[in-house]
């Protein structure tokens, strides 16, 4: 065994199992969930009015391979004892709670697994819809009958069986309501990548959730000595949860509630707020009901925009892709030509070289050159088809630093052998150092090529000495700027309406080129403009956001 | 080889396929001058250039139809093999049409690149030698008289001594002497050598 393998087969040993994150994760979050649904108890009834370690415990299942639940189910055993001995309840009844609790976790993981493919998404409304009436209802609704029973059982307490199985209801279809999609939101927040947001972003987050923070300890935890409480007060939070629905999607919402939840539960299990009644369990219950009423219709509106805007997104990416392939439709004679010209030049090479080493094999160094011609030309042959591919594909949107110099010069290679055949001369005028910029190389690739070949279109008809499209790069403060000039006639109508859909001057166009460019260049956060040039002919201004210089 | 002083100039934009070009025509045994681009071919051919023209078909700046027509309009009377990524008919048909040589697609086929070059040059050899006696035979014209002139349109015409002295009114005997000089001056011996002589001087009738 050689040095590599040694170290490469202790480092596996060495590396943790998959699961022991989870469910460490489990353990920590578990305990803590505990403690806080004992904190949230309403004294003097040992009654918890949101008990998330069952949501918790489930949410982690939905984001773990069924194989490894035993795991995660393991990990709540300690956390469970830890939590519960120091309340002092007979071992037997600790027990017994750990396998309710792990009861509707596998209930609630395991009916939703039955119906949704994966992890639940929250940009579904098919899947949400499913979460909800799993996790935050059928999960707590038949775990409630076997807790219930257990308690019976085991005798502790002196509680009625339905009230038991309703005082537990609620605690738990609460905690599913405001645990479970927090904890989706978060985990596909971080497995798509942690997006980086902008600095205004974060301030918009802060101001929204101190605002809401705000409303709700001053209506639901401020001291309430009125019998009467003005409905007005339930709605205060409902300006900021729309906020959060709206500008920040599943997310926001799913990270608002459990914020309004708990201000809302802080303020009357202190006896402050307008959820005062006469026994501690219709207070708990009218602050239950009003936090699930507040919930379910918010957390759905939010998923519904997010849906919508995930179909459209997706719907775009589709045209998007189709008027890509469209054009280099319409470019594959100029593509031929290009692979043409290094299948000529290796052919040639290769039929001189036979006739050299027949007739003169001494001459090594030509066959040295013509070898490396060959190498060269097969190797332009394989980027022709590089660029192709890439161009032909049909992926994600994929953000990442680009140089628009080399964007620029990549288009060009790609559209060279159409220019060609169109005796265009395309002429890179680049600026020598520039910032980098941000966004998807397929789709900037795709509007730039999309304003060459409208601007060779527009010079079909001028002087061979006229057909000269030049593309610039140039950078000023905060922006990069990429311009296709050419020497046509520029336009016979007001420059907006080219950019509209459906608006085309070609006889075989769609009228969609532009129109996809400008929304791929804004969702670049920049923009697309078209000027008609005082010498003559048109040009194409895109500006893009630079990226902040590397150190 | 019959052709190893012939020349051949290759046009092409692509560096790595005029190389090959190049390098294929060398190795057929023919001299070869390459150009990357039209202009700097335009600007840089010698006077009186012979040989023939292989040329790629589209080109930026000027296409290779566009260079054929800039080299009509300055008398380059060399014949033109092109060379096409694409083989698109209407091009072509104007291509023969302008008197291009052959039309050849890339990839382009060894034989049939070389059998083109040297059609286009013994057409150009035809060409140049049909030349030099048309300037031969205009030196000999340009040496007669006037009256030995009208004496050889008369003769060429089929007319008899009698008749052309007839017409230009004056003795038959003295048309026998004009017509002895410019017989010796044009350097034929007979009248069917004289009117093959004219004929290549005048233009073609349709």
């Amino acid at each position: 065994m050689d040095a590599h393998t040694t170290t490469a087969s202790v480092a596996a040993a060495l590396r943790p199992p998959r699961w022991l994150l989870p469910a460490l994760a489990v353990a920590i979050g578990y305990y803590l969930g505990a403690r806080l649904g004992m904190a949230f108890t309403l004294h003097p009834h040992p009654i918890s009015t949101l008990w998330p370690p069952n949501a918790l415990l489930l949410a982690a299942l939905l984001l773990t391979p069924r194989r490894d639940w035993w795991w995660l189910l393991l990990a709540a055993l300690p956390a469970h004892i830890a939590a519960e001995l120091q309340s002092g309840v007979p071992t037997v009844m600790v027990l017994g709670w750990y396998a309710s609790n792990c009861s509707e976790a596998l209930i609630g993981a395991s009916l939703l697994r039955a119906f949704v493919r994966g992890v639940p998404r929250l940009d579904s409304l098919r899947d949400t819809g499913i979460l909800l009436l799993t996790a935050a209802l059928a999960a707590p609704v038949f775990s409630s009958f076997i807790d219930a029973a257990l308690v019976r059982l085991i005798g502790w307490g002196t509680s009625d069986y339905w009230d038991l199985v309703n005082t537990r209801l609620f605690s738990n279809a609460l905690a599913g309501l405001m645990v479970v999609p927090l904890i989706l939101a978060w985990a596909a927040w971080l497995a798509a990548g942690a997006g980086r947001m902008r600095g205004a972003r974060y301030a918009e987050a802060a101001v929204l959730f101190s605002g809401l923070l705000a409303v709700c300890l001053h209506a639901f935890a401020m001291p309430h000595n009125d019998a009467h409480t003005a409905p007005a007060v339930f709605y205060a939070p409902l300006p900021f949860l729309l906020w959060a629905a709206v500008r920040f999607g599943p997310i926001g919402v799913a990270s608002a509630l459990p914020a309004m939840a708990v201000a809302t539960i802080w303020g009357t299990v202190h006896g402050l707020g307008p959820f005062t009644t006469e026994t501690p369990q219709d207070t708990a219950r009218e602050m239950q009901l009003f936090l699930i009423a507040a919930s379910v219709p918010l957390l759905l509106l939010a998923v519904a925009l997010a849906e919508r805007a995930r179909i459209e997104r997706e719907s775009r990416s589709q045209l998007t892709h189709l008027s890509r392939v469209a054009m280099l439709g319409e470019l594959s004679g100029g593509i031929a030509h290009e692979l043409n010209q290094p299948l000529t030049a290796i052919l040639s090479n290769a039929q001189a070289a036979q006739h050299f080493l027949a007739n003169k094999p001494g001459e090594r160094a030509i066959l040295s050159e013509i070898l490396q011609d060959i190498i060269l030309a097969d190797k332009r042959a394989g980027d022709v088809i590089d660029r192709l591919r890439a161009m032909f594909k049909r992926g994600e949107t994929r953000t990442e630093a680009l140089d628009a110099n080399r964007l620029v010069r990549d288009v060009m290679s790609l559209a060279h052998g159409d220019m060609t055949t169109r005796g265009i001369e395309v002429i890179p005028r680049l600026a020598a150092s520039l910032p980098e910029i941000s966004g998807d190389r397929i789709q900037l690739q795709q509007v730039i090529l999309n304003l060459i070949v409208n601007a060779a279109d527009a010079m079909s008809m001028c002087a061979p000495n006229d057909r000269l499209l030049t593309v610039h790069t140039l950078a000023t403060k905060g922006r990069v700027h990429i311009n296709v000039v050419d020497r046509g006639p520029g336009f016979t109508v007001a420059p907006d309406i080219l950019f509209e859909a459906f608006y085309t001057t070609k006889p075989q166009g769609l009228g969609l080129g532009l129109s996809i460019s400008k929304s791929i260049v804004s969702a670049h956060g920049g923009r697309l403009r078209a000027i008609t040039r005082k010498g003559g002919g048109a040009a194409f201004l895109i500006t893009l956001p630079a990226l902040p210089r590397r150190p | 080889m019959s052709f190893a002083q012939a020349n051949v100039t290759v046009v092409d934009d692509d560096v790595l396929v005029l190389r090959s070009l190049d390098r294929l025509l060398q190795s057929a045994g023919f001299q070869v001058e390459i150009f990357s681009s039209p202009h700097d071919f335009l600007e840089k051919r010698g006077a009186n250039p012979s040989g023939c023209i292989v040329m790629d078909l589209s080109m930026p700046g000027l296409s290779g139809l566009e260079l054929q027509q800039a080299l009509f309009s300055t008398r380059d009377a060399r014949p033109v093999v092109f060379i096409s990524g694409q083989g698109s008919v209407p091009a072509s048909v104007q291509a023969m049409k302008a008197g291009a040589i052959d039309f050849l697609t890339k990839p382009v086929d060894e034989a049939k690149l070389i059998g083109a070059v040297r059609v286009a040059l013994d057409k150009d050899r035809a060409a140049r030698e049909h030349r030099a006696d048309q300037a031969a035979i205009t030196a000999r014209l340009s040496s007669l008289t006037p009256r030995e002139r009208e004496v050889l349109i008369g003769v060429v015409a089929g007319k008899l001594n009698k008749q052309i002295a007839a017409e230009l009114g004056t003795a038959e005997k003295t048309i026998k002497v004009h017509r002895a000089r410019m017989m010796r001056k044009m350097g034929v011996d007979s009248v069917a050598e004289l009117v093959r002589l004219w004929t290549l001087t005048q233009p073609p009738q349709a």
